[in-house]
């Protein structure tokens, strides 16, 4: 199956330093409509009847979340555009923003008209400064245009932390804060950033946004499946000949990104959303990748045979254990206690009590994490259990081996010993 | 505003609108452990022991923090809620240091009440480096001995919505977080004076006063 | 309710602390106690608030660090590329450990998260420029440029 570009349409075909080659192609065409013949409730109306939804994750409706604040009263409301892209395996927003960044602005300009916004900001990922400056010159270019009359955009580069990606963690970071996550309610389209109605949309939704504008959202949500409409901008790494960036109709299968386009062979598993992925066995390729079964960010992580799944996870572990915030108890202790224990299989130092501890730390931080990270944190610890649970058994039983017959010394001599 | 109704552990309550679970309970005399909420203060929601079942929501919801709705059916003490508490302060026992066990003021430690409470006994969790820094003695009015903290905040917020000094902070990230005054280095004498508002409300034995000389 | 003195100022006021501690940090190398307080005198924050935003970033270096910051990234799909044979070639070529910097100043050396580089995996960043699909064999090469 091939891919199905429209996010990516322009990429590859303007020159992302000039908006004059962006207008050839019919950019900025959705925005004079949306500003000259749409009223912001007509604007919302298109964009929740698409049935858009949110692209960093969580999947919400687009339109439903920008009604929320539209709706709000509110001195000042914000737009920001999240381009903190953290998430482990994921490099899509890099190459949108690399290639097509007017598509993202003038996604933006809409989304401001749609919900009264006068500020905008997008929060650029410091390890992507290398994007910072074409950026601001790219706004320039829309600023001179005259299509930021109603909105300011303004670039705002984070400093080095993944959870700046959770949106309330975005927000504090903007407010020069420590970017640690906020209980919710409330939620940002209602307070958020200084307390105000804010939206906060991931890179690939808003560049969705002028294409619905243009073509009308029947067009829009003919494509995908139920719950998930339009397409999804996939990054593939990992155990694949072709890693990329790659656009596919919602309701593809794992096998024709992975397998058809990507080139991946004797797989074993595929991890799918970055460190707090799914974890899927080859058996599962068949699946399709949409919100009602899974999604996350993306990312896709190919594992050949060869791979082992519990080194696989110690190293999702250690990465989120690096990232978390340290706000709240069970992810800020739980990671720490999973990654020793984690440690200890990996050494062969591994009992069966492990197994149990696993699965009770994962299911302690699911329910009761205060944000998406530590609650996450348990899916690939339960996916691996679920679907690699011998490899578990197995790497115990190598552990008792272990001790039984060899002497204390190998452990002395290594890092085995704590 | 009005009241709303809501469910708590089976029973009926009615409630003004925009309290939070915790009141609700607690006005209707409904325990709800925490560690980290200062009654009248804006909540923190870090330590995570308030949490309940609310119909509904796929996650548990920090009863300090999680306002009432109308028709809200809680579950405050069901299996589920204990055995996620029991977790989380066995993970808070974990990587804690300290004498606790010999402390005459053990009594006094709510996180030591809690485990007793909950009935979790020694943790069987490791975690790779234990939390340890050395005891400080050097301010006259507060010793802090931070390998007992367990980052609920409370003297953050104290020191800084209450007693408007601020001189306490959260610091680094993740599990290395500590509390930090000044450039993270000692409580001077000049920075913090004798409100002891912090002692009051540390949970464990974190902060006290220094034994008079 | 009322608003402490850390929220009562947040409104806009405490807006620019990022920026400006991230400029410090790039003009300066890292942020120092002086830099620091500096920066908490503009803001009108204690210096342990500035102190703990500081030191929760990865990119506002608290300890002076060498000219030159490398950041390997150690995530999953750097891993899976063997991510470990190039850490282990930097080691050998500077020297030094993950964490360090080199004795003549000139590189220091980190582990980092996903730098959104796993299409030309193994990578890593010196500075602000990315490198990709490294070797070990090549990197005294890019070493050498610097």
């Amino acid at each position: 199956m091939a891919e199905k570009r429209i996010v990516l349409s322009k990429c590859g075909s303007i020159d992302p330093q000039d908006i004059g080659t962006y207008i050839a192609k019919g950019g900025f065409s959705a925005f004079i409509k949306a500003r000259d013949k749409m009223k912001p409730q007509a604007i919302i109306a298109e964009v929740k009847k698409s049935g858009l939804t949110g692209r960093g994750g969580a999947g919400f409706n687009t339109g439903l979340k920008w009604e929320l604040a539209r709706n709000a009263k509110a001195k000042a409301k914000y737009l920001l555009c999240n381009a903190d892209e953290g998430e482990v395996g994921t490099f899509k927003d890099k190459y949108i923003l690399s290639n097509d960044p007017f598509g993202l602005i003038e996604g933006m300009c809409i989304a401001g008209l749609a919900i009264g916004a006068q500020q905008a900001f997008i929060y650029l990922r410091n390890e992507y400064h290398f994007l910072y400056d074409p950026l601001v010159r790219a706004v320039g270019q829309v600023r001179e245009k005259g299509y930021l009359k109603h909105m300011d955009i303004q670039v705002f580069e984070g400093a080095g932390a993944y959870i700046c990606g959770e949106e309330s963690a975005l927000m504090n970071s903007i407010e020069g804060m420590r970017g640690e996550s906020r209980y919710k309610p409330p939620y940002p389209p209602t307070r958020g950033l200084w307390g105000l109605p804010t939206i906060i949309n991931n890179v690939e939704t808003l560049m969705n946004v002028p294409h619905i504008i243009n073509n009308g959202a029947a067009w829009f949500s003919a494509i995908g499946t139920g719950r998930s409409k339009g397409t999804k901008v996939f990054s593939v790494s990992g155990d694949v000949s072709r890693p990329g960036v790659y656009e596919l109709e919602m309701g593809s299968t794992l096998r024709e990104l992975v397998v058809g386009l990507a080139g991946a062979d004797d797989l074993k598993a595929v991890q799918i959303g970055g460190a707090t992925g799914n974890i899927l066995p080859a058996s599962m390729l068949n699946t399709p990748l949409s919100h009602e079964t899974y999604l996350g960010s993306g990312a896709v992580v190919a594992l050949n045979s060869g791979r082992d799944i519990i080194d696989v996870v110690q190293n999702d572990m250690h990465f989120l254990n690096d990232e978390s915030c340290g706000k709240c108890t069970p992810c800020r202790e739980g990671t720490e206690v999973m990654l020793e224990i984690f440690g200890r299989l990996a050494r062969g130092e591994g009992h069966e009590g492990d197994i149990n501890s696993l699965d009770a730390l994962a299911r302690t931080m699911a329910v009761s994490s205060l944000c998406g990270l530590g609650q996450a944190a348990a899916v690939p610890v339960l996916d691996s259990l679920r679907y690699f649970y011998n490899d578990y058994i197995d790497r115990i039983n190598q552990s008792h081996f272990l001790r039984s017959y060899l002497s204390g010394e190998l452990f002395k001599s290594e890092e085995g010993i704590r | 505003m009005g009241n709303v109704n809501v469910n708590i552990d089976g029973r009926k309550i009615r409630v003004r609108e925009g309290s939070t679970i915790l009141e609700a309970a607690t006005a209707n005399g409904i325990t709800i452990p925490t560690l980290c909420h200062i009654k009248g203060q804006v909540p923190s929601g870090v330590c995570r022991v308030c949490v309940v079942e609310v119909e509904g929501s796929k996650t548990m919801m920090g009863a300090c923090h999680t306002p009432v709705a109308e028709g809200m059916v809680i579950h405050s003490k069901s299996p589920k809620v204990i055995a996620v508490r029991k977790v989380i302060v066995e993970l808070l026992l974990t990587a804690h240091t300290g004498d606790c066990v010999n402390d005459s003021n053990a009594e006094n430690c709510a996180l030591h009440n809690l485990a007793s409470d909950y009935e979790v006994g020694a943790p069987h969790f490791n975690v790779r480096n234990p939390r340890f820094y050395p005891a400080e003695e050097s301010n006259p009015y507060v010793k802090r001995d931070m390998s007992k903290c367990i980052l609920c905040r409370k003297c953050v917020k104290v020191c800084g919505e209450v007693v408007r000094k601020d001189v306490l902070s959260i610091g680094y990230r993740g599990f290395k977080s500590k509390v930090v005054s000044g450039f993270d280095e000692a409580l001077t004498a000049e920075a913090c004076r004798d409100c002891l508002k912090c002692i009051e409300h540390c949970p464990t034995g974190a902060l006290s006063a220094p034994a008079r000389v | 309710m009322v608003p402490s003195k850390k929220e009562a100022l947040s409104e806009n006021g405490r807006a620019g602390l990022l920026p400006a501690l991230k400029d410090r940090a790039g003009r300066e190398g890292s942020l120092n106690r002086e830099s620091m307080s500096g920066l908490a005198g503009q803001y009108h924050l204690p210096l342990n608030e500035v102190y703990g935003v500081s030191t929760f970033y990865a990119f506002l270096p608290v300890l002076p660090t060498g000219k030159n910051i490398i950041r390997v990234c150690r995530c999953l799909p750097c891993h899976l590329k063997d991510a470990q044979a190039v850490i282990g070639s930097i080691k050998k070529e500077l020297g030094i450990a993950p964490g360090e910097t080199s004795r003549d100043g000139k590189f220091s050396f980190e582990l980092v998260s996903c730098i959104g580089a796993c299409d030309q995996a193994p990578a890593m960043m010196i500075n602000d420029k990315l490198y990709g699909d490294l070797t070990p064999a090549g990197i005294a090469e890019i070493l050498k440029s610097y």
